[in-house]
């Protein structure tokens, strides 16, 4: 009953004296703000890499082998019978394997010419990864096994090159190196669809270049020749129900196909280097934090300060209260509570405003903003805490007083 | 008649480090419940540290004090406070109303340390703001009363837990002629309700409305006079 009648004590004190209470409150709302705006942005960013990621595909691993002798430098490509052999292996984990060949071309068609970058691609690929084909078709088996000069655009470069995305059964001549060759040729490539890529909301944000964008898939085999050639690494996808001891496996099992160390072996998954940045992201937006945290200590100072003036303003009043029968109790209670309501209400305006801050630029942004609920709650616990350790020196000032000093002070 | 208050042998010593001050010196004394008593003197006579003893505000240096048969200087600080809100309704000089709060919140007051349940405690405060004639005024802040009606605000609150004790100090000293006698009958109203009254003053014509005086000099009781007695 006396907390709920203190809570109201407290909240009367401070519309009684509105401007100090904003001016107290300042230093929370601050600090509250700016904690939650940085842990907001830094839990958005993690959501967006993770989404990237989950574009990429976070079951794609790279594997290649180094050799060392003093320094570490790349080993020999492994055999089309090497790759084989390993395939057949882990037939049950691989979803999916290529060569991981790709590069810059030109597209010309008259007289415009335009960059391209592709990727070789062989049938199967659309299954582990998502292609958005708005006409025609993605590259498939036989365009592989046949070499064929086929070719699929993203929607912008076919707006680029033919001022339309409807081009699917049309013609375009690219500049490119084939494999075996050491000059440029140029080639009729039969354009077999066209797929929609919409650009990261990352690359976006951050107003990088998107390595994605442009991308054009044709067969690989018309990049390079495995059977001469070999593969450097072995680009693949391996299955969501492979094992967690798949990876040692693997590395194990090419070391032996390859007469290498396992050590040698370099094996990385993008779901590793996922975790990677996600845990950067997340160490680096709490230190970020922590540091925005020391204002808290600020605004907690300021509202010490206050209490005190408070408390010296109000010496007669909390004489009064003793001589009515306040107990000590009960007088350290009314100013602890006061305290904690004035830093309380400063931390609900401050994470109120760094929420808001954050939704707002994120939806200017066209971002997904992550507030998490379980944050806030921290911040308003936190606030009310700093109210409560801040309040406690001058409420035990005014609980200790001397009721008959207390009445005789003007 | 019992005895609400009985003091045997009281002693105060004000000890500033540098020089004591003997205020009160073996004072012996005791007050029936229903009375109504002036206790008069001049400054410095020790009269204001007997009140703060009688009102459970300040402990004796020596002797016992019995309030209500309980004695008072062996109580702990929260005990005391207990002791303030149920036993003495105080009225002070100046008043003493908390700033910017009604006048129903302020004699509301002593019920919320006593614990009163909250509608009770309304019902209790409405009636004796009508008693003591500011049914008007239930939610005017102090600032907005005269001296009169603030005095009268603060006897109501002295009233709220129905103690069998009001102690009044100077309760006339900051109003004009016509309030203070206005004040002084709603005490006398109060005592022939059986409120033991006791009211600390250095003016003859508010100790005339009492039934006894005591005038204190030098921290000693010099003349006890019951009316009638005269």
């Amino acid at each position: 009953m006396l907390l709920w009648e203190n809570m109201k004590l407290a909240l009367t004190a401070i519309r009684v004296n509105k401007m100090r209470s904003f001016l107290t409150m300042l230093g929370m709302i601050i600090g509250i703000s700016s904690v939650i705006a940085i842990v907001s942005i830094g839990d958005t960013m993690r959501s967006m890499f993770a989404n990237e990621y989950a574009n990429i595909g976070l079951n794609r691993a790279i594997c290649y082998v180094m050799k060392y002798d003093g320094y570490y430098y790349y080993g020999e490509n492994f055999t089309a019978d090497q790759v084989e052999q390993i395939i057949d292996a882990f037939s049950d984990e691989i979803e999916y394997v290529s060569a991981g060949e790709g590069g810059k071309v030109t597209g010309i068609n008259g007289r415009k010419n335009y960059e391209i970058v592709t990727t070789g691609v062989r049938g199967g690929y659309d299954k582990v990864q998502k292609v958005d084909i708005i006409s025609g078709r993605m590259i498939d088996d036989r365009d592989y096994e046949g070499k064929k000069n086929n070719i699929v655009l993203e929607e912008a470069t076919a707006q680029e090159l033919f001022g339309t995305a409807d081009v699917t059964g049309r013609t375009l001549k690219i500049k490119y190196t084939p494999s075996g060759s050491s000059g440029d040729v140029i080639d009729d490539f039969n354009i077999v669809g066209v797929y929609r890529n919409s650009q990261s909301v990352l690359m976006r944000v951050l107003g990088g270049t998107d390595n994605s964008r442009g991308l054009a898939y044709l067969p690989e085999s018309i990049l390079t020749d495995i059977e001469t050639n070999g593969m450097f690494s072995i680009d693949m996808f391996v299955s969501e129900d492979a094992p967690a001891t798949f990876q040692q496996q693997f590395i194990n099992y090419v070391a032996r196909v390859t007469n290498a160390e396992p050590e040698n072996v370099r094996y990385s998954s993008a779901e590793e280097e996922m975790m990677m940045i996600d845990s950067m992201m997340s160490s680096l937006s709490m230190a970020v934090g922590a540091i925005a945290a020391i204002s808290l200590i600020v605004g907690g100072i300021g509202i010490m300060n206050i209490m005190l003036v408070s408390v010296t303003e109000r010496t007669r009043e909390i004489g009064i209260r003793k001589a009515l029968g306040a107990r000590t109790g009960d007088v350290l209670t009314q100013f602890l509570i006061e305290s904690a309501v004035i830093s309380l209400v400063g931390g609900i305006i401050g994470a109120s405003l760094g929420a808001g801050v954050v939704i707002i630029g994120g939806t200017a942004l066209g971002v997904d903003v992550v507030v998490k609920p379980s944050v806030m709650l921290m911040a308003f616990a936190f606030s009310a805490l700093v109210g409560i350790f801040f309040g406690l020196y001058p409420a035990r000032k005014a609980a200790k007083s001397d009721p008959i000093k207390a009445l005789r002070y003007e | 008649m019992s005895e609400i208050i009985k003091i045997q042998n009281l002693q105060k010593v004000y000890d500033t480090g540098a020089i004591q001050v003997h205020a009160l010196k073996n004072i012996n004394l005791t007050i029936e419940q229903g009375e109504y008593v002036a206790i008069m003197g001049q400054s410095g006579s020790g009269k204001s540290t007997l009140m703060n003893i009688l009102g459970c505000l300040d402990r004796p240096t020596e002797g016992q004090y019995f309030l209500d048969g309980i004695e008072v200087g062996k109580l702990s600080e929260n005990k005391l406070s207990l002791v303030r809100n149920k036993k003495i309704g105080f009225v002070f000089q100046s008043f003493h109303l908390i700033p910017r709060t009604s006048a129903m919140k302020n004699v509301e007051l002593p019920m919320i340390y006593g614990k009163m349940h909250a509608r009770k405690r309304r019902e209790r405060a409405k009636e004796l703001l009508c008693k003591v004639g500011l049914e008007k005024r239930l939610d005017h802040l102090p600032q907005e009363l005269s001296g009169g009606q603030r005095q009268r605000v603060a006897i109501a609150r002295a009233l709220a837990n129905d103690p069998p004790i009001i102690l009044a100090d100077e309760p006339t000293g900051n109003l004009d002629t016509a309030s203070s006698v206005e004040i002084m009958e709603l005490f006398t109203q109060l005592n022939q309700e059986g409120v033991t009254v006791i009211v600390v003053t250095h003016e003859d014509d508010i100790a005339e409305f009492t039934k006894r005086v005591i005038r204190f000099q030098d921290g000693q009781i010099l003349k006890d006079t019951k009316r009638g007695e005269q």
